[in-house]
Order: structure tokens, then C-alpha cells, then sequence
């Protein structure tokens, strides 16, 4: 406090220094000051009273003393030492003062003004980061306050205490708006959370297309619900009975901490004492959660989905971010938990006596026993589970055996067999369900549930292989049945051959190039479509030039630049005289369409290949598309022109049934078929529509079942996954759809390519045995999705 | 674009369609074509319209990429050179023709194996048309249709190079295979305008005798 000390001895000295002395003792105290109040001293006795002499000589000696008793006072000070000096001018004149006096007394006040300065300086000095610290609490959500108030100089002295107060005001003003920007981020994260759950509702919807029957509150199913009963009876907790609504109560009050962790130590502490008071409840919360599967309630309500998951499983996690220090803002909801955790310490002992009693012995310090007794806590909360469902009466027991085991490694394998669900059976589902929040539950259920075997198989599908080598737009493509392998047909008059398992790893993307390995050569116009027999050993092609070509597939381990084997090209069907559009196999016969306005049943390898052809008459056009009746043998399935379908007898030639319905497609030739496929297993027929449409047809009594529009344009290409279950479309508005069969809803959307003039995705393609997916566009390039 | 009411045309080839209809509607002008793969489209319509304009077919639209226009046309020739590589297939087998030669005065090597090898002319046909493909196709070297790297552009003369080795050997050992493929597609003669209106071979490789000169007539084939 040096400009304090300094002013102090500028006070005490000037009413000495009445006389001349005054100016030893000053220099004394101050060099600089010295010497200019000596001359100033000197000039006002020996000027004798003339008031112009001695105010501008006080003027100076103002200054000076100023610059000596607080060195640190800029020009603003000048402007007071002239105030000092007004005063001082107007008291002048009255007569009954001596200029020693009046000197005196200016020099006194001058140096009172300073020290208030100075503490003024002070104080300012000491407010300005609190301000600071509260601007920034209050960001932009309020108006900004002007910090300096600026007062008329008469009322300096009165303005510091002034100040102060306005300045504790504006602390007033902003603590409460503090507290309305408080309720207004409660209110945003509400509307938040409520927009979270319609969300998921609506991804359920579309996923199982059934409504959430608990995603929707986190509400415990009544098994859940029993089983928490359970658990809290066993582990007499006595705090079992937790109504839906306080326990929504504490979430509320957990997720207001959260909006808020992002402040400062001193917020956060107390915010922290307050989420104390309601520590009960959450440790509760905590329990029940992980016992009866309302762990993603916690989760939920903390409003960290990320959090969820850590809690349950991920124990590494936890002691990741408990050893990293508290100030790591991402893990600062792991630490709330943890001071949850503290603060219950002695409620989790006492419900967990056994274990605290070797815990302590274990460990010393503090934080390693939260450590502990966290883990302990999920740990005994998944045998919980475990044990509750397979008899409650071992529970005890059982615990008490784990005690023994190192902790740490049990819950580590526990989270892995929580992780891969493996062998739980019905536990798996708890487990599972135990980590259900939002996205992550989706992820991991489906995850889950498609290793654990099948039946509830579903999958987010990824552009994964580019197969660009077409010169042209490519018109179809099929997989190999079995191996990872697929042929695709472009109207570059080729056919190539690919091996997703021979890849380039293409410059800066996720995604593989991969290089075709063989190119058929024998159309002479674009090629338009394929089949491939049943064994994967043959594969046919038919072209714009009318021509069925016969290939015999090269191994798919061929070098790319091996020798021609004109045997790869084993014959050529020839009898349409137009192009044919349609290419379908069973077993070892073909079905081909032809814009010759025939359909062609073949048998590749007999003497006699053309085994029979089928008409429609002519009002139907020209057949675009064919297809097997899957579940009915010696049927097929022919779309004409006509926007008919028609199933015909392979073997009498004869027309079994038509597919139309009068009013759907009453005179519209915009209803054309792009395409028809066969479901698998049931008697149905599909249809994609130049309309947009896809229809599906009975096959028995030829009557539509159902009508969508699937598309923003005309819908291209249709394939049926082996089991039936879930529909593939393309279309040339760019994009690939997904469809539940069930529910007929949309699963998933791709955009796959690009236009060339109007045309975009001509082919798609489910792998027969492999999670593979294929598109094939009019940009000359086929996408393989995993 | 969105119905087809007639209102407007929509460039689709819909199953069913004849071949002699196949790609027949209306030409659209360049400016109006908003794909990325517009220089591709208008090269075709072109050549639809007629293949034996040569030199309609080569005129650079204005405003038009100089090296995404070469591209476009060495990808069409490479895919209408399947179609003379169909036919040779027939023919040209490796017992016939040993080596890849069209001259007694050069055997080629092909370039499409690790240490270029002495195939015989139909797997140099083909190597060269599947490496081609794999080049003109490479994400690396040409990731984009619309706009072309210019130091890619320089590849594009060694591909020329090799692809015309199958007119050659098409033309000294299969003339009547080069012939009616020839009378068909007028594709040599583009090919031969199209190299020296770029610069993308020297004259003395073009050993083809085509007559590369203004009264470039149809009709240059000895069919």
C-alpha cells in the first residue's frame, strides 16, 4: 500500500509545514514533491498575498504533491488538483484567511481527496473481477450494465460511497436475473427433453412400429417395477418406496445442477450442497435404476445420454475421469455422481455392510474407497438384477461370496458379459435395458440383438464399396448367393465382375474402391439385365441387342489381367428379336421378357434351350418386367406395358390370374411397372411404379393389398431380402429405400447417385446369405452397402 | 420434370422399350443439362444423332472445360471400343495373332502388368481396354467429371496411345472386322480427328490411313 502510506505522510506533513520547514519535512517524504512545494512555499511569502501567485503556485504544488504521494495517477488527477485549486480560489478571497492557512487546507483536502481516490482504486480493483465473473455467469442473457458511473465532480466524495451502492444493486439486479435465465434454461432443457422423447418415440415407431411402450417417461415395466422391489426389500434399503413423481422431482433438480456445472468452483459447490439435500432420493434413484432396469432413468434425468452408459458398464470410465481431477468440464457429471456418492457413503455402508468392511480394510484413502464403493454399487446392482430373477433368496449369500473376489476384475468381466449379452438369455434383455437411453439403447440392442442371433436383426446400412469401372450407366447388377461377390451390367455393352473381399483403399474416405476383376465382352448394345443360377456358377445376361448370354463365372480369385478364356462366354440364347428387359432364374431354368412383346421360358443347357413362350395379347404392350412365383412352383409373374401383372402356368402357358384393380389404375398409363418381384415365402407380388408407387398384390385372388407412394419419382428397382422381411427400393429421385415388410414402413433412405439426363438408380440388390446391400446408377457406378 | 403428362419430356429408358427407341427423345441443349454428367450426355446425343459428323461431334462447346471435354470423349471411345474388342474376340485368338502387332515394324508391350509383357493381341485388346478403364475410372486421378486436375490431363495421351494400337491391329489384321465396325461407328476417324485436334499423338503413330483434313467425308471406311 504504497500510495496509501505515501498520501498518509503528505497529510501529516502539511499542517507542520505551515511555515517553511514544511518543506524539509516534505522532502523527508518525497523527493520530487519537495522541492517544487519549497518553491512554491518560497514564492507565495515573498510574493506577499497576490491570489493569482498563490493559486497557480498551489496549482503546481498540487500537482506535485499529488505526483509524489501517488505515483500512480495519471491526467485524470491534473483535472482534480484544478478542482482543488477552484476551491481553494473562491475561499481565497474571502478575507479572514492567511495563505498558510488556506494553503493548509488545501493541501489537506487534496490529500484526503487522494487517499479516497486511492481506497476508491482499491475497491474498484477488488469489485472489478467479481463483475467480471457475473458478466460472464450472465452471458448474453442480460443487458449489459454500464460498470463506471460517471458523477458530477462535486459529488466525488458522496460517488464512491454511491458507486459502491449502485455497484451492489447492479449485483442485486443481476443475481435475479441470474436466477430468470436460470428458470429460462430449465424451461429450454424441458422442452428439450420432451423433443428427445418424441424422437425416440417416433425412431421406435419406425423401428418396431409399435408405440414405445416405456421409452416414453423411463417408467420401470411392471416386471421392472416388481423386480425393484425386489432388490430394495433384499438389500433393505429403507428407502424402497420411491414414488414415480419425487423421483422425477430429484431428476428435475439433478438436471438444474447439470445446466448449470458449467459455472465456477464456487457455483458448483453450492449448487452441489443443494443437490445434497436431495441425496437420498437420488441414491435411491440410483439403486432402483440399476436393479430394475431404470439405470437410463438416471441417466435421462442427469440429461447426459453419454452418462448412462457409464454408469452401468464402463467402470474404466469412471476412474478415468475420478483420477483426472474435478475440473475436466466433460466428466464433471461423472463427479456430481460421485459426490452423490460421497454424501451416501454411510447410506451405501450400511446397506452393503459386508463389502464396506473389507472395502476399508482394502483402502485408506477416500477417494480410492468412492472409487470402490462405486464400482461396488454397480456391481451389486447387475448381480442384483441377476440374482433377484434367478432367486432372491440366494442373494445374500452370493454377495457375500463375491466379497472375496477382486472386485475390480469381477465387475470387468461382469461388463463384458453385459456388453456381449451373451449367455444371459432373459438377463441379456435386463441388462440391456438397464443401459436404455435414446440413441445408445437403439445402437446397442441392435447391436445385441443381432449377434445374439437373428431374429431381431436390424441394421443402419453404410455406403461401403464403390465399384467404378463402367464406361455408362449401370443397368443391373446380382450377387454371387454365397460369396462376397457380384456382377454388375452396364449399357458400356459390359458386364464385370467383382470381389468386395479385393479392395483399394480409396484416397481420403471411409470408403473402398474396388477394381473389377474380369470383364464380359460379347453384347453388342448395352447390357440390361442379369440372372445367376442357383450354385453361383453361371450367370446370364441379356442386352439391348436382343441377345441372352450364357457366362461361366471366373474364379474370384482370377488376376485381372490374365489370358482370354473364350470359355468364360459358354453360349448365347438367341430368339428374342427386341431387347430384353428381364431376366429371372429358378433353379436351372431362366425366365426372360422382351420388348419383342414376348416372354421366354429357357433351360440353358439343353439341346433345345427355348422350352416355351408366353404371349399376352396385344392391348397388354410389351412385358417390362418378370419374376418366379417363389412360393408356387411352374408360376411366373409378368408386368406388361399395360400397368397389368399377369401370373401364367409355365407348364399349360395358360394365364393363372391378373393382377389389377380397376380403380387404382383406372387409365392411367403413368402407372407403368418398372419392375416386379415375388415376395419369398408368401403369395404376393410386389410392384414398383412409374407413379411412385409401390403396390403389393394377393397372388390367389389377384386383388391389390396395398398402395404407397415410395419415392419423389418413379420407383426403378425392387429386390426382397431371403427371408422376406424387409423390401429394397430404387428409384430416380437418387435414392435407395428400405422397407419393413411388416409394417410397410420406411427403415432406412440412401442417396446413392446421380442423375444422367433423367434417369438415376436402375438396380438394387439384397446378397442372398451376406449382410450386403448394392445399387447400381445411371452415374456408371454400383454401391455396395454393409 | 415431375409427371409425365406430356407436358414435359422425360429422357428415360423404361423397361420394355425397343432398342431402335432406346435413347430416342428429343436433344436437349448443353446449357440445359444440370447433371454432372452433362458433357457425357450431350457427347452422346451427338453421336446418336449422327456419328458420321465428326467434326460436330469434336466442336468444343464455348465456355466448356478443355480437359473435362478430352475426358468425356476418351470415355466414349474407350466404351465404343468394347464394341470392336466384341468382334475381335471372334477372331482373333492367341494362336492367330502372337503378339500385339500392327506394322512388322513394332510388337507391343502390354503395359497393364507389372513388367510389360508380350500378350497376344486379344489380351493386349483387352488389357489395355480394362486398364484404360480402371484409369479413366481411378478416384485418384479423376475424382471429379466437371472439373479435371491438369496434370491428369497429361495421362490421358498414353492412354490414347495404347487404345489406338487396336484400330491398328484391327486395321492390318482384321480389315473386315475394322471395316464394318468402322462403317458403323465411324469411330478410327473420329478417334484420328480427335488426337491431332488435341495434340494427344504424334502424326507418325497414326498409322491408320485415314484422311485427317477438312473434306473429311463419311464414307472413309473401304467397306
Amino acid at each position: 500500500m504504497g500510495t496509501n502510506s505515501g498520501a498518509t505522510a503528505g497529510i501529516n506533513n502539511k499542517p507542520v509545514g505551515g511555515a517553511t520547514g514544511a518543506g524539509v519535512l516534505v522532502g523527508g517524504g518525497v523527493g520530487g514533491a519537495n522541492s517544487s512545494i519549497g518553491g512554491v512555499l518560497s514564492n507565495s511569502l515573498g510574493g506577499g498575498g497576490s491570489g493569482g501567485l498563490s493559486i497557480s503556485g498551489l496549482n503546481a504544488g498540487g500537482q506535485n504533491a499529488n505526483v509524489g504521494g501517488m505515483g500512480n495517477v495519471g491526467g485524470d488527477d491534473g483535472g482534480n488538483g484544478m478542482v482543488g485549486g477552484g476551491v481553494n480560489n473562491q475561499q481565497a478571497t474571502t478575507p479572514q484567511y492567511t495563505i498558510p492557512g488556506i494553503l493548509h487546507f488545501i493541501q489537506h483536502e487534496w490529500s484526503r481527496f487522494e487517499l479516497e481516490r486511492s481506497q476508491w482504486d482499491v475497491d474498484r480493483a477488488e469489485l472489478q473481477p467479481a463483475t467480471l465473473r457475473r458478466h460472464g455467469h450472465r452471458q448474453c442473457q442480460c443487458r449489459p450494465t454500464p460498470y463506471r458511473f460517471h458523477l458530477p465532480s462535486g459529488q466525488i466524495t458522496s460517488g464512491i460511497d454511491n458507486e459502491a451502492q449502485l455497484a451492489s444493486q447492479c449485483c442485486l439486479e443481476r443475481a435475479s436475473a441470474w436466477k430468470a435465465s436460470n428458470r429460462n434454461l430449465t424451461r429450454r432443457i424441458k422442452m428439450l427433453e420432451y423433443a428427445l422423447r418424441q424422437e425416440r418415440a417416433k425412431f421406435y415407431r419406425l423401428k418396431y412400429g409399435t408405440d414405445p411402450p416405456q421409452l416414453n417417461e423411463f417408467k420401470p415395466s411392471n416386471e421392472d417395477a416388481g423386480l425393484a422391489g425386489e432388490v430394495a426389500t433384499d438389500s433393505e434399503v429403507p428407502y424402497s418406496s420411491v414414488s414415480n413423481t419425487t423421483w422425477r422431482q430429484g431428476r428435475q433438480m439433478l438436471r438444474q445442477y447439470l445446466a448449470e456445472i458449467g459455472y465456477t468452483d464456487n457455483i458448483i459447490d453450492v449448487r452441489s450442497n443443494r443437490v445434497r439435500s436431495i441425496l437420498g432420493l437420488n441414491n435411491n434413484a440410483e439403486h432402483d435404476g440399476s436393479g430394475g432396469g431404470l439405470g437410463g432413468g438416471l441417466g435421462g434425468g442427469t440429461g447426459g445420454e453419454n452418462l448412462s452408459p457409464n454408469i452401468n458398464g464402463n467402470e474404466s470410465n469412471k476412474r478415468a475421469s475420478e483420477t483426472e481431477g474435478r475440473h475436466t468440464p466433460a466428466k464433471k457429471v461423472q463427479q456430481s455422481i460421485d459426490e452423490i456418492i460421497v454424501d451416501t457413503e454411510a447410506a451405501v455402508m450400511a446397506n452393503f455392510e459386508f463389502l464396506g468392511a473389507t472395502e476399508m480394510s482394502d483402502d485408506d484413502e477416500i477417494s480410492d474407497d468412492l472409487e470402490m464403493v462405486a464400482t461396488d454399487n454397480d456391481d451389486t446392482d447387475v448381480k442384483l438384477a441377476k440374482r433377484a430373477k434367478s432367486g432372491k433368496d440366494m442373494l445374500t449369500e452370493d454377495l457375500e461370496a463375491d466379497v472375496g473376489e477382486q472386485l475390480l476384475n469381477d465387475m470387468n468381466l461382469m461388463t463384458e458379459e453385459v456388453d456381449g449379452s451373451l449367455g444371459l438369455g432373459e438377463l441379456a434383455q435386463l441388462t440391456v435395458n438397464n443401459e436404455s437411453d435414446g440413441a445408445y439403447d437403439a445402437n446397442s440392442k441392435d447391436g445385441t440383438g443381432g449377434s445374439a442371433g437373428g431374429a431381431g436383426y436390424r441394421k443402419t446400412w453404410n455406403a461401403k464399396y464403390t465399384l467404378r469401372s463402367h464406361f455408362d450407366g449401370v443397368r443391373s447388377l446380382i450377387f454371387h448367393p454365397e460369396e462376397p461377390v457380384l456382377i454388375t451390367a452396364s449399357e458400356d455393352h459390359t458386364l464385370k465382375l467383382w470381389n468386395l473381399q479385393k479392395t483399394v483403399q480409396a484416397k481420403k474416405s471411409a470408403s473402398l474402391d474396388v477394381e473389377p476383376l474380369y470383364t464380359f465382352r460379347a453384347h453388342t448394345g448395352p447390357v440390361l439385365c442379369l440372372g445367376m443360377s442357383s450354385s453361383g456358377e453361371t450367370c446370364y445376361s441379356g442386352g439391348l441387342d436382343g441377345n441372352i448370354e450364357c457366362w461361366q463365372l471366373p474364379s474370384p480369385n482370377i488376376d485381372p489381367y490374365d489370358c482370354y478364356d473364350p470359355n468364360v462366354h459358354s453360349g448365347t440364347l438367341e430368339g428374342h428379336t427386341d431387347a430384353v428387359w428381364g431376366l429371372t432364374t429358378m433353379q436351372s431354368n431362366i425366365v426372360s421378357c422382351s420388348a419383342d412383346g414376348t416372354v421366354k421360358l429357357w433351360s440353358p443347357y439343353n439341346k433345345e434351350p427355348l422350352l416355351r413362350t408366353y404371349t399376352a395379347s396385344e392391348a397388354e404392350g410389351a412385358p417390362s418386367s418378370v419374376d418366379f412365383v417363389r412360393n408356387e412352383v411352374d408360376h411366373i409373374v409378368v408386368a406388361y406395358n399395360s400397368a397389368h401383372c399377369i401370373v401364367y402356368d409355365t407348364e399349360t402357358g395358360k394365364q393363372v390370374v391378373r393382377l389389377e384393380a380397376a380403380q387404382e389404375m383406372s387409365g392411367n398409363t403413368g402407372k407403368f411397372i418398372n419392375k416386379v418381384v415375388s415376395h419369398p415365402t408368401l403369395p404376393i407380388t410386389i410392384t414398383a411404379h412409374e407413379d411412385r408407387h409401390i403396390r403389393f398384390w394377393d397372388n390367389t385372388s389377384g386383388t391389390l393389398v396395398h398402395s404407397m407412394v415410395a419415392h419423389l419419382e418413379p420407383v426403378t428397382s425392387l429386390a426382397v431380402d431371403a427371408h422376406g422381411l424387409y423390401l429394397l427400393s430404387g428409384s430416380h429421385d437418387c435414392s435407395i429405400r428400405l422397407w419393413n415388410l411388416d409394417n410397410k414402413t420406411c427403415v432406412q433412405e440412401i442417396t446413392a447417385h446421380r442423375k444422367k439426363f433423367d434417369e438415376s438408380i436402375f438396380d438394387v440388390a439384397f446378397h442372398a446369405t451376406k449382410p450386403y446391400i448394392a445399387s447400381a446408377g445411371a452415374d456408371g457406378l454400383a454401391k455396395v452397402f454393409v | 420434370m415431375k409427371m409425365a403428362d406430356g407436358s414435359t419430356i422425360l429422357r428415360r429408358n423404361r423397361p420394355g422399350t425397343k432398342s431402335k427407341d432406346f435413347c430416342r427423345w428429343p436433344d436437349e441443349p448443353l446449357e440445359e443439362m444440370d447433371s454432372t454428367l452433362a458433357v457425357q450426355q450431350y457427347i452422346q446425343q451427338l453421336i446418336k444423332r449422327d456419328p458420321s459428323n465428326v467434326e460436330l461431334i469434336l466442336t468444343m462447346p464455348e465456355a466448356q472445360d478443355e480437359g473435362v471435354w478430352k475426358y468425356e470423349h476418351l470415355r466414349q471411345f474407350c466404351m465404343e471400343l468394347n464394341g470392336l474388342a466384341v468382334r475381335l474376340q471372334k477372331e482373333c485368338s492367341p494362336s492367330t495373332c502372337t503378339q500385339m502387332t500392327a506394322t512388322d515394324q513394332w510388337i507391343f508391350l502390354c503395359a497393364a502388368h507389372k513388367t510389360p509383357k508380350e500378350c497376344p493381341a486379344i489380351d493386349y485388346t483387352r488389357h489395355t481396354l480394362d486398364g484404360a478403364a480402371c484409369l479413366l475410372n481411378s478416384n485418384k486421378y479423376f475424382p471429379s467429371r466437371v472439373s479435371i486436375k491438369e496434370s491428369f490431363v497429361t495421362k490421358l495421351g498414353s492412354v490414347c496411345r495404347r487404345v489406338y494400337r487396336i484400330f491398328s491391329h484391327a486395321y492390318f489384321h482384321h480389315r473386315r472386322i475394322f471395316d464394318e465396325f468402322e462403317a458403323e461407328t465411324y469411330l478410327c476417324h473420329r478417334f484420328t480427328h480427335f488426337v491431332t485436334k488435341y495434340n494427344l499423338m504424334s502424326k507418325e503413330n497414326l498409322i491408320v490411313p485415314i484422311n485427317v483434313g477438312e473434306n473429311a467425308a463419311p464414307g472413309e471406311s473401304e467397306a
